[in-house]
């Protein structure tokens, strides 16, 4: 029993570490960088253990973990569920933070000198695990508010000069999808009266046509998908690339965009399971930005840039995942969504580590053609993680996109599959492209020198090593992702987990 | 009263969009608070808020849902936070672009 009692509270460490060491932080050592940047990492690496300590607590026994917050029953009380998709959701977040966190504390930016940097890398990430961990709709969209602005005060920080204006577009942007999300908060409110995730389920379940519940599924899935950047919500994520903060674009692009996919499969799997189009719909989105962002991609001329709409494309797989909704092809969207974490961060690593050698401190291919042949280990990470994006063994790219392919062919879903299969032909040639542009060109005679300085490349080497190690031993991941997928499938398991069986 | 709220979080969030869509930024910034407290409104009044009495009264019949009006005061602070984060914005766009024109503002190109 006491075992349960600290194994229950050791979900709390991922919110309320970074927390602390961000308000202790602000107020001790705000003129002490590096000492922060030591701290930040503690915090986050202490969430990172207990969140590991939950999954495999939630591995064997097979049962969520809930915390009634303040000692008040859920549905009356607000209260944290770490189920198997939060708590591995958690577990991504968390561990690339901590590689952001490690990029940032060794590279040469000004703005990590900022008082303000490592606070708000560190509120970050309480909020992408607070809002991936709570059971509560209004909770949720405490948490993602708190993401937003953490998310835009770091891009409006930047060393470059039109940070500012990216930081200015992003927020409006994402206040659009927290109004929405506000707005469909009071719809469900009004219709059903609670905003316990789980209660609703049950609710909308008993009586799917109330008044205002189709504005609300409407309101929700324009939020989330402007949160996770999927097609046609998605012109606002390549601009800010090219001006955030390399550590910082690296999370944005990586992990805060699958706060908006957790809250898609929570739509699908909890909320809104028994909606027909839905499924169709995410189908649909999901194979446009397979198509946009393969060919903005290849279209762009700057690599950051060109990271961000593969995001789009990579964020497609997953999206088509979702919809087809059989157990297989959920344990593929979760699968893809962790694996992709580590790929899309590590690569923007290694685009910033390039620009960080050149004078301008620009990803545009015109100013880093050839910078890459100084730093060759930095080539043979990115080709690893190129080839993660484009789906090659050994890497986790292989596995992910082999789930995706195993769904879809057990759904039948041929003709989306040759669609996502033209999509990775694509990346192929992108990647390829500013592979061989970057480390295998020569150097332009009349381009400006490189400056010696560059941000370190242990973060990235760190996330890339991660990406072999999933793909070369993927057992474990697959495993949790498909009893996680079984959880879902039936949604009465999360309503008797987070509500206790019985009635209210 | 209902009818009356209704209209006025419809107007008021009407207006919030036709000036968050204008090209000064200014104008834009407010529309950003007039959208964000047309939705308060909105909160406030799935809580059946009569404005007659407060929500911890004991008179029956009077008593309204005290949840929303939590909800509303938490979406006000955090409204108050972005705006003021919005208005940092416009502080440094004001001194370093000496304009509140979004078409010249906007230098990221593809």
């Amino acid at each position: 029993m006491t075992n349960d009692r600290l194994i229950a509270h050791l979900v709390l460490v991922p919110l309320v570490a970074p927390l602390a060491a961000a308000a202790f932080g602000v107020l001790v050592l705000s003129r002490r960088p590096r000492a922060m940047a030591r701290l930040a990492l503690l915090a986050v690496a202490a969430g990172v253990a207990a969140i590991a300590a939950v999954i495999v607590h939630i591995a064997a026994t097979g049962e969520p973990i809930v915390i009634h917050v303040g000692g008040w029953q859920a549905p009356f009380g607000i209260n944290l569920v770490a189920d198997h998709l939060g708590a591995v959701m958690t577990l991504m977040a968390q561990s690339v933070m901590v590689g952001g966190i490690l990029y940032a504390s060794r590279c040469k930016d000004r703005c990590v000198t900022y008082a303000v940097f490592y606070p708000m890398m560190l509120t970050l990430a309480a909020g992408l695990a607070g809002g991936m961990l709570t059971g509560d709709l209004f909770n949720f969209f405490v948490f993602a508010e708190l993401v937003m602005i953490s998310g835009t005060v770091l891009t409006a920080c930047s060393d470059n000069r039109r940070g500012i204006e990216a930081a200015y577009k992003y927020f409006y942007i994402s206040l659009i999808a927290a109004t929405s999300l506000l707005v469909a908060c009071g719809c469900l409110y009004a219709a059903y009266g609670t905003l316990n995730i789980a209660d609703l389920s049950r609710s909308i379940a008993s009586r799917p046509d109330a008044p205002l519940a189709g504005i609300a599924l409407a309101l929700l899935l324009v939020s989330f998908s402007i949160k996770s950047a999927a097609v046609p919500f998605h012109f606002w994520q390549p601009d800010f690339h090219t001006t955030a903060p390399t550590a910082v674009s690296a999370m944005l692009s990586s992990v805060v965009v699958k706060l908006g996919v957790y809250g898609l499969i929570r739509l699908t799997t909890a909320l809104f399971p028994h909606d027909e189009s839905l499924g169709g719909l995410l189908v649909m989105m999901g194979v446009m930005g397979v198509a946009v962002g393969g060919l903005g991609a290849a279209g762009t001329h700057d690599l950051k840039r060109m990271l961000a709409y593969s995001t789009l494309a990579q964020i497609g797989f997953i999206l088509v995942a979702i919809g087809w909704g059989s157990p297989a092809a959920l344990a593929a969207a979760i699968v893809f969504t962790f694996n992709h974490a580590f790929v899309k961060s590590s690569l923007l690593m290694l685009a910033g580590l390039v620009a960080s050698r050149t004078s301008v401190k620009s990803a545009s291919f015109g100013a880093i053609t050839g910078v890459g042949r100084s730093v060759p280990a930095a080539g043979v990470l990115f080709l690893i993680g190129g080839m993660a994006l484009m789906g090659l063994p050994p890497t986790n790219g292989f596995i992910s996109k082999l789930g995706v392919l195993r769904a879809g062919v057990g759904a039948g879903e041929w003709a989306v599959l040759a669609a996502l299969g033209v999509g990775s032909l694509i990346t192929m040639v992108y990647v390829t492209r500013a592979f061989q542009r970057v480390w295998w060109q020569e150097r332009p005679e009349d381009a400006p020198t490189t400056s010696p300085t560059r941000d370190s490349i242990l973060a990235p080497a760190l996330l890339i090593t991660a990406t072999v190690a999933l793909g070369v031993a993927p057992d474990t991941l697959l495993r949790f992702a498909s009893h996680a997928a079984e959880f879902l499938a039936e949604p009465g398991n999360y309503i008797k987990a987070s509500l206790g069986g019985g009635e209210p | 009263m209902e009818i009356l709220i209704s209209a006025t979080l419809g107007i008021v969030f009407g207006v919030g969009i036709h000036q968050m869509l204008r090209r000064n930024v200014i104008r834009s910034a407010i529309g950003l608070v007039l959208i964000s407290n047309s939705v308060n409104l909105l909160l406030l009044h799935c809580g059946a808020y009569r404005g007659l009495v407060a929500a911890y009264t004991t008179v029956s019949g009077q008593q309204s849902d005290p949840l929303p009006q939590a909800l509303v005061l938490t979406a006000i602070v955090i409204g108050m936070g972005g705006f003021s984060f919005v208005l940092a914005i416009l502080y440094v766009f004001a001194v370093r672009d000496r304009t509140g024109d979004m078409a010249r503002l906007s230098q990221l190109r593809h």
